[in-house]
């Protein structure tokens, strides 16, 4: 009876933001091969029974830490949900036990991050469109909101109607023919030149490739290529063109 | 362009004299290797990632062998300078080159016998992956002149063999939207370069691609789980089949004479939260045999259908041929990670027989004659339930090896259990998609810990166990000179008796064995090669049972064996 009214004593004094950052955790921190149940350690360290500054736990949480799988919680969580977690982590400092006895994921959460696309309703089926895994797939060239590859220009300071015309333009300014040696011949997209070599994105079919080649091995680069932009958006009707172009206007305008 | 072929056959004539070989019928096995399964087995060279393409990982030489490995000693050994992620690779040996990879993807060309570094490639990776199937690397192809590694940005990448200079990197896709990349290493066939992503515990649909070798354009894309349309697109509920997992995160093999490329797929997700794709999800836990020009599909073998364990059924394919009632017959071999070896026939995808590598098994009762899973035990949703093996799986992706001298195969087996407790979870694209927690668990009997055995690769009879305290999560690799060598967590690699289990030899690296040891030859003399590094998801979960493994030093060392110069 006493260890109980003791256990009852301790729960009763386990601060809110301890409790809800206990769940953020179970659902984000422990999944998966991450740090484990309660921190108890997995791919990622030990977090049960250490001391960390919270300033430092907050920091690392929101920003990630690079060049390790720790990713940026930022886009992930709210700064609330951070700091949540952060209480929780740091109430583990005082664990000595490796591992928790029982499991404290609350049977039937759901997940507690934000959605992934925070963009007005208008622009989601754009985004929709944009990152379309299945289809040509316009985050394959280009990055916007912090996805897609940069190959391609930026869309977002690009006018709509510069959009729409280059998406269905038979020749691009951006785009070059590049001869080699060897015979070869593709359209091109110039990445670097130095006196040694040429960087240049082979646009043949997508995704592009990235290829490196010595100085000697190009015979020329020629602007004003044929290549056709229209042939990559087949898979999209001019309706839904412009919805990814009413997406790219909110990323570029917030509105 | 000029055609491009693949690392070519073993060149002959460069191995050791031969030693009389005990015994008729060893004599007749080693007739019929060399008659039937000549590409299977490596001499001088380890062209592949599992030694040829058949993943056997054995290896024809012999001057090392078990009246002398007790003489082997160090050479060489080579630092990658990168211990974070431990030092997981099989490095490739072509005339007298050494390539390997390290976490990272730090790519080198290396003298085979002297350990001098020829030329090195630093991938330019971003300061923050921030995913969970990171920094590891497991290995390179080679092939064309050129060497290909794929990265945990998720590109591929395609050196000069000669000097290491970058050709061309292609995106697979972002890794942001997929929450998948590249650890395992590519596969050459024909004109193609064949590469598998991670992404099996994302909310991501998995898929195996091709490109072409020279050029780095995409020659084909195989989806691992079907699109709307398409055949088994059925067998996943509502929309759950656009982030059901279906990773192909290890290395595939393939079959010259039928044309068949074979690759293991992954878990399905959320891992294990099935409510939401209710139906069999291929091809998730299956062997998918594909036409490598084309990427079709020309069968497939489901082993696991809705797989509510995190079961892959990813790790190496196996390709030998081997009696079944008499009739021999060409078959593929297959480890799941829920502890049952699978065989087939390569030829079809036919079931032929399933048997266990681990004793600690309550996910299901067994298998029956015809491939089906008794006794399914799934952990309930909201529960906390105890499943057998862990996560960590009955046995790891680390390879086994088949020696056709022997024709037993030999892999290793975990014995540990997991407390999982199993929630809903909803797919956020790209990111983490588990839908449970789990707690490593010793087994109901016995302690918790690890063995590496000897099997009949049909019907899984034991012919001995070697036991170890920790599980045993290196590669084997066996050779002519029967023997099998892999290393353990505490940093010691070892060989022993291929006939017999018996422990012949041991050297003590420094750092636990992740990795897969190789053989190869340089003018006529034999080296044993060995990654030491301590590191990897699984190395990190070790100490929930073992809590003194969590100072296990970490480490990137390649270690390379010879017997003393003037012995041979």
């Amino acid at each position: 009876m006493i260890a109980l009214a003791l256990l009852m004593a301790q729960s009763v004094a386990v601060p809110a933001a301890v409790t809800r950052g206990e769940q953020i955790f179970a659902q984000n921190c422990s999944v998966g091969y991450c740090h484990g149940v309660a921190g108890a350690a997995g791919r990622g360290p030990r977090l049960r029974g250490r001391s960390f500054a919270k300033d430092y736990l907050f920091n690392v949480t929101r920003d990630g830490i690079p060049s390790s799988a720790m990713p940026a919680w930022k886009d992930r969580l709210k700064d609330d949900d951070i700091r949540a977690v952060v209480e929780y982590v740091a109430s583990l400092a005082s664990s000595t036990d490796p591992a928790p006895p029982a499991n404290p994921m609350p049977p039937g959460a759901g997940p507690a991050a934000m959605p992934s696309f925070k963009g007005p309703a208008a622009a989601a089926r754009g985004h929709e469109l944009f990152f379309d895994p299945v289809r040509g797939n316009c985050g394959v060239c280009h990055a916007v909101g912090g996805r897609g590859i940069a190959i391609g220009p930026d869309l977002t300071s690009s006018k709509p109607s510069e959009i729409l015309s280059e998406t269905g333009a038979t020749r691009s300014r951006h785009v070059l023919m590049a001869k080699l040696k060897t015979g070869e011949e593709f359209p091109a997209l110039l990445v670097e030149q130095t006196r040694d070599q040429v960087r240049l994105y082979d646009l043949t079919q997508s995704p592009p490739v990235m290829r490196t080649l010595l100085g000697p091995e190009v015979l020329s680069l020629v602007p004003n290529a044929s290549w056709r932009h229209s042939d990559f958006v087949k898979d999209y009707s001019r309706p839904e063109l412009d919805e990814v172009v009413v997406y790219l206007r909110w990323v570029a305008s917030g509105k | 362009m000029n055609s491009f072929r693949g690392a070519g056959p073993p060149v002959r004539g460069r191995t050791t004299p031969r030693r009389p070989i005990p015994g008729s019928l060893i004599l007749l096995l080693v007739l019929i290797c060399h008659i039937s399964a000549q590409d299977n087995t490596t001499q001088a060279d380890w062209p592949h990632y599992g030694g040829q393409r058949s993943a056997w990982r054995y290896s024809a030489l012999d001057q090392i062998n078990r009246s002398n490995v007790g003489r082997l000693q160090a050479v060489w050994a080579f630092q990658t300078g990168k211990v974070d992620g431990g030092f997981n690779a099989t490095p490739l040996v072509i005339d007298g080159v050494m390539y390997v990879a390290s976490s990272w993807n730090r790519i080198f060309a290396i003298e085979a016998d002297t350990g001098k570094e020829i030329w090195h490639y630093f991938y330019p990776n971003p300061r923050e992956i921030g995913i969970i199937y990171s920094p590891w690397t497991r290995g390179v192809a080679v092939g064309g002149g050129r060497v290909f590694t794929g990265t945990l940005d998720n590109y591929v990448v395609a050196l000069d063999q000669k000097t290491g200079r970058e050709l061309w990197r292609v995106n697979v896709e972002d890794m942001r939207q997929c929450g998948c990349n590249i650890t395992g290493a590519p596969l050459i066939v024909k004109d193609k370069v064949i590469v598998g992503v991670t992404g099996g515990d994302s909310a991501h649909r998995g898929y195996l691609t091709a490109f072409d070798a020279s050029t780095g354009r995409r020659a084909w894309r195989f989806w691992t789980i079907p699109g709307p349309g398409e055949r088994g697109h059925e067998t996943w509920a509502g929309d759950s089949w656009k982030f059901g997992g279906g990773a192909t995160w290890m290395t595939g093999s393939y079959d010259s004479e039928l044309n068949l490329l074979y690759w293991g797929v992954g878990n399905a997700a959320a891992d294990f939260y099935g409510e939401a794709r209710r139906g069999t999800n291929l091809y998730t836990d299956s062997i998918i045999a594909l036409d490598p020009d084309t990427g079709k599909l020309k069968w497939y073998y489901q082993e696991i259908p809705h797989d509510m364990w995190d079961f892959d059924a990813a790790f190496e394919c196996v390709l030998l041929d081997a009696p079944v009632n008499g009739v021999q017959r060409k078959l593929l071999l297959n480890v799941n990670k829920g502890g049952y070896t699978f065989v087939m026939d390569r030829t079809n995808g036919e079931f032929i027989s399933a048997w266990p590598v681990a004793d600690s098994i309550n996910w299901i009762q067994g298998v029956d004659a015809k491939g089906n899973l008794v006794g399914r035990n799934e952990p309930a949703v909201g529960k906390t339930s105890l499943m057998c093996p862990s996560i960590g799986g009955g046995r790891q992706w680390n390879h086994g090896s088949y020696s056709p001298r022997t024709g037993w195969f030999y892999t290793t087996g975990i014995e540990w259990c997991e407390e999982v407790t199993v929630s809903p979870e909803d797919p956020k694209e790209g990111m983490n998609f588990f839908g449970a927690v789990f707690q490593l668990k010793p087994p109901l009997h016995g302690p918790a810990g690890g063995h590496l055995d000897a099997y009949d690769p049909v019907t899984g009879k034991k012919f001995w166990s070697y036991p170890s305290k920790y599980p045993l999560l290196a590669s084997q690799l066996s050779t002519a000179g029967d023997l099998v060598f892999t290393g353990d967590p505490e940093g010691n690699f070892f060989a022993v008796d291929a006939r017999t289990g018996k422990k012949l030899w041991s050297f003590p690296t420094g750092s636990g064995h992740r990795g897969s040891p190789i053989a190869y030859s340089v003018n006529g003399r034999q080296y044993i090669a060995t990654p030491s590094g301590w590191g990897s998801a699984l190395a990190g979960l070790l100490p929930q049972l073992w809590p003194e493994t969590e100072s296990f030093p970490p480490g990137s060392t390649l270690f390379v064996f010879a017997l003393p110069a003037e012995e041979r």
